[in-house]
Parts: structure tokens; C-alpha cells; sequence
């Protein structure tokens, strides 16, 4: 039995005092702003939501929205399978802690290394440039290469994560039940589907917010490797919300600003609801 | 899966880890642009020489230690009594604070970047290491509360109740039996903390225009009409370096802190 203590918010005010400085007051500040056409932070005007009517109403705006939504798609299709798949091999290799080091890597390099890395990498003096070229793939700008390698440097970056987080889920299955399945004579799937997946699950609800709202919000990678280029093709919500900011577009950036919050805020919520019903 | 299909894979595995790496390791030690007598191409150390002969280069090195230093002891010293509220009450509102814990976790950077600037320029923290330090609070707070929670929920209640039985206070209790139990636990929001903290780069642009720029900056300020990628590169080494050795210390506990319950 949890005690009820309602004591237990003093071990809080900490934490909060540090939260309310650099997130609350921030974010209500830009909820603020979002309602205000901005000349300066001292003359601006109240306009109400007029910035989200002209924001939901710009093509671009959902455009770059289908972008954000089908990178965050493909990056979770292919990081979540691939890492969970690492994870289980792992468990067989002798050495897993080793492996895991190594996996660890790409996620301690300042994030704007990254894009400058993979394109010295691919490019014509580079260690695999050379050799792409030589399978008859020359790496142009185009933009199905721009997203190959976008796709490629995020996995590249997060598949560390994926796996580390599987793995710790994995590594909490008791022995028993592996010995249970054997005696029942289960399939590698059918351990696989039965005890191993619901294991992880919470290990994997952790994995997909994570993934969800880093990749719904890319932004150096995308801005370094093409500018959102080539003719939009890369151009994600943040690199719109950049271009605002540059633009000294503050009650416009704002708006655009709160808008994203809300869909992220709207789908961790979500995805929080339904976890949370499939636990009890 | 055989054997030799295992194995495959695995190289396969380590071998894309390891190509930007070694690429980029190869290349510190690369003479890029020609000068001092060297041929471009050559085997040489001046990359890093030249790190050292900079001192905007190794000031900010030094700012980027003061800075995610500070920030995991904010997080630690904040996260850890919160994290025990988490762990051993029930109050009201509890599930809301933890919900909006990782809200801000899951808040975009951009989203914050323009009232933080404006914030901090207010209170003078623009420019500053503790600035950073602070705003970092955003995205760590959550995480290291959320790690820490984990590990004293694995440590049983009795453990609590013996020590305050022999008449131990919260905060005595804290140092003498809670943190010695759950050091991995300290260590892995430790490692996490300094991680995020580490290769972070929207507010760190943002709060240093002029002053206190860290690794990250001062490496983009490299960037120009005929970038030295070597010096880049060497410097992007020296940036992994610290990461690589959080790496090594924390191994064994790395997987543990995120053994949580469904």
C-alpha cells in the first residue's frame, strides 16, 4: 500500500521552482505572444487568433505537416523494428555490453556533428563516397537522397536508444519463462509475441514518444544536409518556424510555435490514454 | 538465425556504427588545407595543436564542462526528492504533475527558445553558463526524475522504515542510505543528464551570442568561406571524448534504468 501524503509536494518544490522559471512561465509567454501582431517586444497589438486562422488556412503549413508526419512514420517504421531485432541478438552475443557501448556512441555527439560527418562521409572523398559511386550510386541532392540520407543519419543517431531501452526490457524477463515455453515446446514467435513483446511494452512506449517528438521536430539535420531543400522537399514544421524567427516574425513564429505544442502534446496524451488503459 | 548469419549481422551492425566515426577520427588527423608546408592529405597532429594555440577553442571547452556539470547537479539535487515523492506517496494530483513532467520533456526546444531568450536576457543569464545550465532543466528534470523514480522503486519500503525507525531524518537518511543504494540509478541520470546536455544546440545558440559559447558553437563559428575540416573534425573528437568516458563508467547500469514497470 502507497501511503497518501499530501506532505510529499514539499519534495516537489524544487523541481517545480526550476520547471516554473524554464518551462511554464516560457510557454505561456509564447501562448501569449501568439495572440499579438509584433513590431517590437514593446509595441504589439492584440489580434486574437488570427495567426492560427492564416496558419491553418497556408498550404504550406499542411504540407510541411504531411512531411513531418511521414518522416516521424518512416523513422519509427524502421528504428523501432531494427532496434528491438539489435536488442534480441544481443541477448545471444556474448559480449552485449560491449555492443551496447558502441551503440551508445552516435548519441554522444553534439547534434549539429552529425549532418558534417555523414557528408564528408558520402561525398566524393569520403570513406563510402567513393565506393557508392563505384556501385553505380553517385549521391546528388535530389530529393529522394537528401531524404535517404536524413533517414539514414537519424537511424544512425537514435538506433542507440532503441536498442538500449529494448534491451533493458528484455533483460528484466525471469529465466523461468523461457524455461516454461520450452517445456510447452512455443515457437521462437510465439515467445517472441507472448513473452517477450508484452515485456518490453512499457520499455517501447518510452521508444515511441521519444522517437515521435524528436523526429515530428528535426531540425538541424534536415537545415544542415539541404536547407529543406531541394524546392521544400525537406522542409519540416521546424524549419517553417525557423524561417519565422529569421523573418523577426515573433507573433507568427509564436503561433506556429503553440500550433506544433498542440499536435504533440495532443498525441503524447493520446498515446498516454491508451497505454495506460491496456495496463489496467 | 545460425551462427555465421549472427555474426554477419553484427558486423554489419558495428560497421555502420563505425564508419562517420572513424571518418572522422582519420580525417582530425589530416592535414585539410594546405599550409605550413604540408601537403593536403598528409599525416599530421597540428589539427589538435592548433585546438590548443586558439583560445576561444579551449575556453570553450572549458564553458561546456561548467555548464553540463551544473546542470546534472540541478537535476540530481531537484530530481531526487521528487522522484522519492513519486516513488513512495500517493498525493493528490500526482498522475497531472508526472503528465506534465513529460510534456516539457516532449516540448520542442523551438518552441521555448524566443520567451527563454527574452527571459534570461532579463535576468542577466544571457551569455552565461548557469544560463544554459538552467534551461537545459527542460528536457533533464523530467528524465532524471523518471530514471531515479525507477531505481527506488526497486529498493523495498522496509529500507525507508528501518532508517526512520532508528530515528534517522529525511535528509540524513537521503545521504546515508538512499543515495549509497541506488548509485547506479544516480549514475545512469547522471550519464543521460550530461548526454542531452552535452550535444545539445538550439539554446545553447540562442543564450550565447557574444560570450560563454560551448563546444557546439565554437565549432560552428569554424565554419566559413574555406572551412579547415580537420580542425573541425579534431575538435568534433574532443567533443565525443567526455560522452565516450560517461560511456565506460556507466555500462554495466546503462540497460538497468529503464527496467520500468507497465
Amino acid at each position: 500500500m502507497t501511503p497518501h501524503s499530501n506532505r510529499a509536494w514539499l519534495l516537489l518544490l524544487p523541481a517545480i521552482a526550476i520547471m516554473g522559471l524554464v518551462a511554464v512561465i516560457p510557454l505561456l509567454t509564447v501562448l501569449n505572444y501568439s495572440f499579438h501582431d509584433i513590431f517590437t517586444l514593446e509595441s504589439r497589438y492584440w489580434i486574437g487568433l488570427e495567426w492560427y486562422g492564416e496558419i491553418i488556412t497556408s498550404q504550406r503549413f499542411w504540407a510541411s505537416l504531411a512531411r513531418s508526419a511521414l518522416f516521424s512514420a518512416v523513422v519509427l517504421t524502421i528504428q523501432v523494428p531494427l532496434g528491438i531485432a539489435v536488442a534480441l541478438l544481443l541477448r545471444s552475443t556474448r559480449h552485449p555490453t560491449l555492443y551496447l557501448m558502441a551503440l551508445a556512441l552516435p548519441l554522444v555527439v553534439p547534434w549539429n556533428m552529425i549532418p558534417g560527418m555523414w557528408l564528408t562521409l558520402v561525398g566524393p572523398q569520403g570513406l563510402v563516397g567513393p565506393s557508392l559511386i563505384a556501385a553505380g550510386f553517385d549521391y546528388k541532392f535530389t530529393a529522394l537522397h537528401t531524404w535517404a540520407l536524413i533517414v539514414t543519419m537519424d537511424t544512425w543517431h537514435w538506433l542507440g536508444l532503441v536498442v538500449i531501452l529494448s534491451y533493458a526490457g528484455l533483460s528484466a524477463i525471469p529465466r523461468p519463462y523461457y524455461h516454461a515455453a520450452e517445456i510447452d515446446g512455443a515457437s521462437r514467435a510465439a515467445i517472441f509475441r507472448h513473452i517477450e513483446l508484452p515485456k518490453i511494452a512499457g520499455a517501447l512506449a518510452i521508444v515511441l514518444l521519444l522517437r515521435f517528438v524528436d523526429s515530428f521536430m528535426i531540425y538541424t539535420e534536415a537545415f544542415r544536409i539541404n536547407a529543406g531543400g531541394p524546392q521544400g522537399a525537406t522542409t519540416f514544421l521546424s524549419l517553417d518556424l525557423g524561417e519565422d524567427i529569421n523573418a523577426y516574425s515573433y507573433g507568427s513564429a509564436a503561433a506556429r510555435a503553440m500550433t506544433y505544442f498542440l499536435i504533440v502534446i495532443t498525441v503524447v496524451w493520446a498515446f498516454v490514454q491508451v497505454t495506460r488503459r491496456r495496463a489496467q | 538465425m545460425s551462427a555465421a548469419a549472427r555474426t554477419l549481422a553484427l558486423a554489419a551492425l558495428l560497421l555502420f556504427i563505425a564508419l562517420p566515426l572513424v571518418q572522422t577520427v582519420v580525417l582530425s588527423f589530416t592535414a585539410t588545407l594546405p599550409q605550413d608546408g604540408l601537403d593536403t592529405g598528409q599525416f599530421t597532429l597540428m589539427n589538435y595543436a592548433r585546438i590548443f594555440d586558439t583560445p576561444a577553442l579551449v575556453a570553450s571547452i572549458g564553458n561546456s564542462f561548467i555548464y553540463v556539470t551544473l546542470n546534472v547537479a540541478l537535476c540530481l539535487a531537484a530530481g531526487l526528492p521528487a522522484a522519492y515523492a513519486f516513488s513512495r506517496y500517493r498525493f493528490t494530483g500526482d498522475r497531472h504533475v508526472l503528465f506534465l513532467m513529460l510534456a516539457f520533456r516532449v516540448t520542442p526546444p523551438v518552441v521555448l527558445s524566443l520567451p527563454i531568450f527574452i527571459l534570461f536576457a532579463n535576468l542577466g543569464l544571457v551569455n552565461t553558463p548557469v544560463g544554459i545550465a538552467l534551461v537545459h532543466c527542460v528536457f533533464n528534470l523530467p528524465i532524471a526524475i523518471w530514471i531515479l523514480e525507477s531505481f527506488i522503486s526497486a529498493v523495498p519500503r522496509e529500507f525507508d522504515e528501518t532508517a526512520f525507525l532508528d530515528g534517522q531524518s529525511l535528509p540524513g537518511f537521503f545521504f546515508s542510505k538512499l543515495i549509497p543504494a541506488i548509485a547506479p540509478g544516480i549514475g545512469v541520470a547522471a550519464f543521460f543528464c550530461f548526454i542531452f546536455s552535452w550535444v545539445e544546440v538550439v539554446f545553447a545558440r540562442i543564450l550565447t551570442g557574444t560570450g560563454g559559447k560551448p563546444i557546439t558553437m565554437a565549432i560552428n563559428a569554424l565554419f566559413s568561406f574555406r572551412t579547415d575540416i580537420g580542425l573541425v573534425m579534431a575538435m568534433t573528437v574532443f567533443s565525443l571524448l567526455p560522452g565516450v568516458l560517461m560511456i565506460v563508467f556507466v555500462r554495466r547500469h546503462i540497460a538497468r534504468g529503464f527496467v520500468i514497470r507497465t
